[in-house]
């Protein structure tokens, strides 16, 4: 050290950058001081532009807020205009969306790898995830017709019906899955270097967690088991028999290794909805197209954290727009931990800019909804 | 989905000011259930101080919302109750449209430091004690007023600034789209 401290921007270009999102650091040598976050690279003005647009443009427009877990933004949303609208979807739409809520967090989860294993070195860890996850998207093609934004909840409901074979197929999936994971977690969650490089790094202590607002696999990682997913029972999650897993210390290692259980438990939910959900019925109320006076909040528990959209229908639009939403605001759980929570660790704990990507990994961020 | 309504917790009562008492009221349903208190903009520091005292101490977000033909933005601040199960409680108040300004609650909740400074860029709403208001996201992206007001047309600023006033995209079918549907109804 030599105590001449100076500033250095890394990312967005930095391989070690998680997306589009940079940051100013105040480095010592290699120990890192400070840091400070730069968004922006992806502003889109979501929240201006569906106000602009009816509230089915909207619906498509969402999952374009983060790529890599794009159902939960659409159930949150959806969850905010059901409420305006007063309706409750029927049973078998209830259960698709769980199903589909957990092949969405499987996915990125497995995607998540390739920002955490990236950094450690261990590429083959992010082809093997990659594979798994292709799986999956091969799913979502099946069920939804899409691979990566699929559309597929819908205010009232879902959108298409299943198809015949959609429990067996399904159920096949899920088993050919389960090996691919587990021969991740042999190959890289129980290699020495992953644990050399994660144990230690970022320590959070769940009050701290807490304090700060982080959410999701972070405030777990922590020791809170808070998942909204058993707090409110939001569509079928009241029916489904799950755990939360919990880290101890709060470090990397914690919020990887809860990750992992959450994969595994991401597939036992999926097994279980779909044997219990009813194969007949409705899949999807109609609903009118112009929108009632109201307001609307929807709070899902995305793969990352909560995830919120707040979301007020007013009578008279002043933009002269009917049919389109007042005011729309995302809520993303990535805010508070590239912010509060990186500054927080950075400042409390020895980190040096080596460790930088691989701690950054281990929240899982996802930019896109910082800028909307 | 249940109907149930949320329950004021006693405690927090006793912690708020006086005036506030028995003015906190249940609203919203399924996933959005969340306890209400409309509040005047002095004394949001008391009362988020009293929130977090009772247990809210998980902040949200902060929603603003802009209603020009009023002369207002209505703040609706959201915090949770980690220990009482994720409970919601969202705060209201409503500051002058042509006049701003409200006390930060940053020192209360680290995140909304971060979230204060989207505010006051989308919408110019001024956090008095706040030491870094500046533009954050919109920084080298935006020149002009804060775009998400309501009598700021953003379409029209960006074809000015960036495509010199040309016109950059399909025309817009709003009206026919709108009229459309209305005679479908009817029909119906």
């Amino acid at each position: 050290m030599s105590g001449k401290s100076i500033t250095v921007f890394l990312g967005p270009q930095h391989p070690g950058a998680p997306g589009n999102v940079a940051f100013k650091l105040l480095v010592d040598g290699e120990r890192v001081l400070d840091i400070e976050l730069i968004p922006g690279f992806l502003h889109r003005g979501f929240e201006k532009m569906m106000e602009y647009r009816r509230w089915d443009m909207d619906l498509v427009m969402s999952p374009r807020i983060c790529v890599e877990d794009p159902d939960h933004v659409e159930l949150t949303f959806t969850h905010a205009l059901e409420q305006i609208y007063g309706i409750e979807p029927p049973e078998k739409a209830k259960y698709l969306r769980v199903i589909i809520a957990e092949f969405s967090r499987l996915a990125s989860h497995l995607l998540w790898l390739m920002h955490f294993a990236g950094p450690i070195a261990a590429r083959y860890a992010v082809s093997w995830a990659i594979a798994a996850r292709e799986e999956v998207l091969k799913w979502f093609d099946y069920i939804t017709g899409h691979r990566i934004y699929h559309h597929y909840i819908f205010p009232g409901g879902v959108r298409w019906d299943i198809p015949k074979d959609f429990r067996e197929y399904t159920l096949k999936v899920v088993k050919r899955i389960k090996p691919l994971i587990k021969d991740i977690e042999k190959g890289f969650f129980k290699h020495p270097v992953f644990i050399k490089r994660a144990r230690d790094l970022g320590r959070l202590k769940a009050s701290d967690a807490i304090r700060l607002g982080a959410t999701g696999p972070t405030l777990r990682g922590s020791g809170v088991a808070y998942d909204l997913r058993k707090a409110l029972k939001y569509d079928a999650y009241g029916e489904i028999d799950f755990e939360i897993p919990k880290g101890e210390y709060g470090d990397s290692y914690d919020r990887a290794m809860v990750r992992l259980r959450e994969m595994y438990i991401s597939l036992e939910i999926i097994e279980q909805a779909v044997k219990k959900m009813p194969l007949e019925g409705p899949y999807r109320w109609r609903l009118p197209i112009s929108i009632p006076q109201g307001e609307g909040i929807g709070r899902v528990e995305s793969a990352r954290g909560e995830f919120i959209a707040h979301i007020v229908s007013a009578p008279k639009n002043p933009m002269g727009k009917p049919l389109s939403p007042y005011r729309i605001k995302f809520r993303g759980p990535t805010m508070a931990h590239l912010t509060t929570v990186l500054k927080h660790i950075v400042v409390h704990e020895e980190i040096t800019v080596a460790d930088l990507p691989v701690l950054i990994g281990s929240f899982d961020p996802c930019p896109p909804d910082i800028d909307r | 989905m249940d109907k149930e309504k949320l329950l004021v917790p006693e405690e927090l009562c006793n912690l708020l000011p006086e005036k506030y008492r028995g003015k906190i009221l249940p609203a919203g349903m399924d996933t959005g259930k969340r306890l209400e208190l409309y509040i005047d903009p002095e004394d949001i520091q008391v009362v988020m101080n009293a929130l977090k005292e009772g247990g809210y101490n998980h902040f949200l977000g902060i929603t603003v919302i802009d209603y020009p033909s009023e002369n207002i933005f209505e703040l609706v601040y959201l915090v949770s109750s980690i220990d009482r199960g994720g409970e919601l409680f969202a705060v209201r108040t409503k500051v002058k449209r042509d006049e701003p300004v409200i006390s930060t609650i940053s020192h209360i909740y680290p995140l909304a430091y971060y979230q204060e400074i989207e505010a006051y860029e989308f919408f110019g709403v001024i956090f008095d004690g706040h030491d870094g208001l500046r533009k954050w996201i919109l920084e080298d992206n935006w020149e002009g007023p804060p775009p998400l007001r309501k009598d700021i047309d953003t379409r029209r600023i960006v074809l000015e600034l960036y495509y010199s006033g040309k016109r950059y995209e399909r025309p817009i079918q709003w009206r026919s789209l709108s009229k459309k549907t209305e005679e479908e109804r009817k029909e119906e």
